[in-house]
């Protein structure tokens, strides 16, 4: 399903070039659970980030289901995201002027899905919030919003989860209702699924961890 | 405390100018507007205060339609060395070159003496009675270039044949009105009475100017002529010179200042949009104060202060800039004067400005800054959730702010009746597209939109933070102004120049004595008019007593806007009633009262129909009786009907009908309208002058078509001022677009993130942007349809045109610049890759 090889990010820093990541290279099979640990700064959400085409990298090649990414144009890269990817990220990142119901919607309306409204509404029962439907971000807990957001990364049933701490702002009861539909949805659907965390509990229920440390791999068990 | 306010207010004002560059830039614009219009203002009337006396002519004037009964000579100051004296006839004449050209000229004939005051430039130079006199007379350029005319040439005027010896650079007393008949002839005194056009009861202004001696009073010489001469001789000091003058340009930069108005209250808008993001981003801080023990007064001083300094900043910016405006303001509005207005800077105009624009600024900042009272300490506890304020919204300030900003409006205006109806046509709009906007933003919250570019657009009208209200305010009002005013100048320009030359005579003759009647009619019969001359007799007559009671001299020179109480009245008689008038009240008389009225002897009196706005103003109903001086013969007629006259009908109408006989006797002549074919009115006018050279002909249509001229600069410069507004009213879009650039950027890095290509997210903004402007367009020129309805019906009498591709107009070019600036002010953000702005970077 991945297939990363070579891969390089350097950023510019407070005036000086940080390489975030160095000649990263990693293979995923498709269905499989990967976690990505390692401390605060070892790279995880920039490669993580690569991997869903949300910037460019420094040096090297990336390959998702068949898709050179890396050789794709900004707007390519967003078609890609729409068809291949589901993405959860720490801070949820829901359209701030969209309501919950709406927020689930928008892959599905950006791919033309016809149905998209009848979707996003069975979405969110699935996670829970049916009730919600119609509130803003703002008006939503944090594992409200977390879960709209899962339920968004599911909505085009992407070949692909990608989800960076998805638990990194929630209490830890949330937390275990948002893994459990992650994880749910790598046993039951088949999605490959590739987290990011620095919880060694959550790495646990993995097929396999892999550590970076100082944006280089470490370890791949 | 003090301390802490005054310490509190500097810090943040250091550090917000760049944050308050939209706030800063909408005061700006607002004060430039005023600012510019009221420093031009201030130079016309330096300008006619230091020229008064050359512009009328002297320290003291008499004015009549009839001559002075006495020698002026006689009438020496009081108390000091005679004056000098010089006396002027003016009036309007048929100049002609050949048989073939004729041109209608303005003739002023001048004394030995003339100008008492100014310089009359020629060319060439020389003492005036070498320049005329003996047949010789000065002619403004105009002439010569119509004509077809050189210096040395001949022209005739009336039953004089008259040799063209220079031309008229500069004459210091023009009347200087808004626009004039023809080009001016200057002639000697005794080569006018040479050309047979002072007959009875022709058109004639008798003006008799005084130079006083150093040190006399102007106003007691005056009074004490006022005193001693009839009431048909009007009597002026310099200080009143140019009345008419005055009181148009009173007018037009009065209203050009309410326009400029606009500009501020527009902008003003701008600053509680600015103020209220500055607010809701300080809510943390205000909050961490408060939990320290800093109570809301204070904090409330602090920012209001901090509002101050900045409105007092962006005012001073604007006064700079509209000082520095007027000069481009100027041109299109001298054109319509024959003065050089000598531009000046004007502290007054500056202070005047910096104080409106202070003054809005604490007015249109108050609302959002009373939200610091409302601020809970308690929030430095609560994060996540959308900050939530305690206690009621102050409904209470809302009256303090709506009578600050009435107050503003009427000094501006400077006229409780035109300040009174600004601030609540003002209030009225701004209530009117509040509603509008709220019932938008309903409106996109309830339609379901089928593409996602366009719910998504939608949705940003009325998502949480959105700005749509008060853009939606802002634009609205802006197109408001420039549609009503397009609205207006259309339906002016149809009335007065479209339709008049569709229906309109091609001439109005005047001056036709009664032994030329039959003349006159068999001519225009014979040169090709296309109906029977329509001649109406008239008598020229001054108003000296409303039932009976004397109008004070005083009364006559003092007022000036008593203008019905001291204008010539021009009266017929008529056995019927005119075409386009309509009985309002009494009744028209019989043959038998009429003549019952005429008969020598007969104790009846007159009777009169007088128009009922002029009666009106009179105070003159039914039954009353007015008393007109006719060549120094006092008639009292009694008031049998009143009437309604459509002034719009392009005929002779008369404020005055007498019955039938009642003005037997009284110098009469007939004025006459003639419809003609454009092709045969040069033949008809030439014909007429060469018979009958004292009848001067009126061209209609080409008068109308300087009617046009002089609208199109008005317009100009009310659109000139009103662009202003449309500045303030994107700037606000702007400023609303850059408070919310965070949070669109953000938007659109998601939506990238999700998938959407740069294009879709351009949509989403544009579609966003568009709907505002379309929305903003609709509200506003529906509004402008609205005044400028109201305008038409109530201030000029003219009907309402449906104006269909104007209205149509506002609301695309609202949406073409909406558009415009929500493209300039989004395009970087499509640029950015999303994992930076994601993760904060």
């Amino acid at each position: 399903m991945i297939r990363v090889q070579s891969l390089s990010m350097r950023l510019a820093s407070g005036g000086r070039a940080v390489d975030v990541l160095t000649d990263v290279s990693l293979e995923v099979p498709a269905g499989q659970f990967v976690a990505i640990a390692g401390p605060s700064g070892s790279g995880k959400s920039t490669l993580l980030g690569l991997i869903a085409g949300l910037d460019q990298p420094t040096a090297g090649r990336i390959e998702v289901a068949g898709v050179v990414v890396t050789a794709l144009d900004e707007d390519a890269l967003a078609r890609f995201r729409r068809d291949h990817v589901g993405y959860v990220f720490q801070s949820f990142h829901l359209v701030p002027t969209l309501t919950a119901l709406e927020n689930v919607a928008v892959p599905l309306e950006l791919a033309g899905d016809a149905d998209a409204e009848a979707r996003a509404r069975a979405l969110l029962a699935e996670v829970g919030l049916a009730e919600r439907a119609h509130h803003y971000p703002v008006q939503l807990s944090g594992g409200e919003q977390q879960r709209v957001a899962v339920a968004r990364a599911l909505a085009r049933r992407p070949p692909l989860l990608l989800a960076d701490e998805p638990t990194g702002n929630l209490d830890s009861a949330t937390g275990k209702q948002i893994i459990d539909l992650l994880v749910g949805a790598n046993r039951r659907l088949g999605r490959t699924l590739v987290l990011v965390t620095h919880d060694p509990a959550l790495a646990a229920h993995a097929d396999r961890v892999v550590t970076l440390r100082d944006g280089r791999i470490v370890s791949d068990e | 405390m003090r301390r802490f306010v005054l310490g509190l207010a500097w810090r943040e004002t250091r550090g917000a100018w760049r944050h308050f560059g939209y706030f800063l830039a909408c005061v700006t614009l607002g004060v430039s507007a005023l600012v510019g219009v009221g420093s031009f203002a201030d130079s016309l009337e330096r300008t006619v205060a230091r020229s008064a006396k050359s512009l009328m002519g002297g320290d003291v004037e008499i004015r009549s339609t009839q001559p002075l009964p006495e020698d002026p000579a006689a009438l020496a100051a009081p108390g000091s060395g005679p004056p000098a004296v010089t006396r002027v006839r003016e009036l309007v004449a048929m100049a002609q070159a050949s048989p073939d050209e004729t041109q209608l000229v303005e003739l002023k004939a001048v004394e030995r003496g003339y100008p008492l005051y100014g310089t009359l430039v020629t060319d060439p130079a020389g003492p005036l009675d070498r320049l005329i006199g003996g047949g010789r007379v000065l002619v403004h350029d105009s002439l010569l270039t119509r004509l077809g005319l050189r210096v040395g040439d001949r022209l005739r005027i009336g039953d004089a044949l008259l040799t063209i010896a220079g031309r008229i650079v500069t004459e210091p007393d023009r009347a200087v009105g808004v626009f004039s008949l023809g080009p001016r002839v200057m002639i000697a005194a005794e080569d006018l009475d040479r050309t047979g056009l002072v007959r009875p009861g022709s058109r004639v202004r008798y003006r008799t100017l005084f130079r006083l001696p150093a040190g006399a009073d102007p106003a007691a010489f005056r009074d004490a002529l006022a005193a001693r001469l009839p009431a048909a001789q009007r009597v002026h000091t310099y200080a009143q010179a140019q009345p008419g003058l005055r009181r148009f340009w009173d007018q037009l930069t009065m209203y050009l200042g309410l326009t400029g108005l606009v500009a501020l209250m527009v902008g003003g808008i701008g600053v509680a949009v600015s103020v209220s993001a500055f607010v809701k981003e300080k809510l943390p801080s205000i909050a961490i104060l408060k939990a320290l023990g800093a109570g809301s007064r204070p904090l409330l001083a602090a920012y209001l202060l901090q509002t101050l300094l900045l409105g007092l900043g962006g005012s001073v910016a604007g006064a700079i800039l509209g000082s520095l405006v007027q000069p481009l303001l100027a041109p299109a509005l001298t054109r319509l004067l024959p003065i050089q207005i000598e531009l000046a800077f004007s502290l007054r105009a500056v202070l005047r400005g910096v104080a409106m624009g202070v003054g809005v600024t604490a007015l249109y900042a108050l609302w959002p800054l009373l939200a610091i009272r409302r601020v809970p300490p308690s929030m430095i506890l609560r994060h996540e959730i959308e900050p939530r304020l305690v206690g009621r919204r102050p409904w209470a300030a809302t009256v303090p702010i709506a009578a600050g900003l009435a107050a503003l409006a009427l000094w501006q205006a400077g006229s409780w009746k035109i300040g009174a109806l600004f601030a609540g046509g003002l209030g009225a709009a701004l209530v009117l597209l509040a509603a509008g906007a709220r019932g938008v933003i309903a409106l996109a919250r309830r339609v379901r939109w089928r593409a996602p570019a366009w719910r998504q657009g939608a949705a940003n009208l009325h998502r949480p933070g959105s700005h749509a209200g008060p853009v939606l305010i802002s634009l609205g009002l802006a197109v408001m102004l420039v549609v009503s005013i397009a609205l207006l100048d259309r339906s002016l320009r149809a009335e007065l120049v479209d339709r008049g030359a569709g229906q309109a005579p091609a001439f109005f003759f005047i001056d036709i004595q009664p032994d030329q009647a039959e003349t006159f009619a068999a001519l225009v019969a014979a040169h090709g008019a296309a109906a029977p001359a329509e001649l109406t007799p008239v008598v020229r007559s001054r108003l000296t007593a409303i039932n009976g009671e004397p109008i004070a001299p005083r009364e006559r020179s003092g007022r000036e806007d008593a203008w019905y109480l001291t204008r010539e009245y021009v009266l017929t008689w008529a056995a019927t009633p005119p075409g386009h008038n309509t009985l309002v009240a009494g009744r028209w008389w019989t043959p038998e009262e009429a003549a019952r009225a005429a008969a020598p002897g007969s104790r009846g009196e007159p009777l009169i129909s007088v128009e009922e706005e002029i009666a009106r103003q009179l105070g003159v109903g039914l039954g009353g009786t007015l008393t007109f001086d006719i060549q120094g013969v006092p008639i009292t007629a009694r008031v049998s009907s009143l009437r309604h006259v459509d002034w719009r009908s392009l005929s002779s109408n008369f404020f005055v009908i007498f019955s039938p006989g009642a003005l037997e006797g009284a110098p009469t002549t007939f004025i006459a309208t003639v419809r003609a074919r454009p092709e045969d009115e040069g033949r008809l006018q030439s014909a007429v002058v060469a018979a009958l050279p004292n009848v001067t002909a009126i061209p209609v249509r080409e008068v109308l078509e300087r009617v046009g001229a002089v609208l199109d600069q008005i317009a100009l410069a009310v659109r000139l001022v009103a662009a202003f507004s449309v500045g303030a009213g994107l700037v606000v879009m702007a400023g609303a677009l850059a408070i919310t650039r965070q949070q669109r950027l953000y938007q659109s890095v998601i939506l990238k993130a999700l998938g959407a290509t740069r294009g879709f997210v351009a949509r989403v903004f544009a579609v966003e942007y568009a709907l505002l402007g379309a929305a903003g367009g609709l509200a506003g020129s529906a509004l402008a349809a609205a005044l400028a309805w109201a305008v038409l019906r109530w201030a000029f009498d003219v009907p309402w045109r449906w104006a269909p591709g104007t209205l149509a107009a506002g609301v695309l070019a609202a949406t073409g610049l909406a558009l415009l600036v929500g493209i300039l002010g989004t395009r970087r953000l499509l640029a950015r890759r999303p994992l930076g702005v994601l993760r904060g970077e």
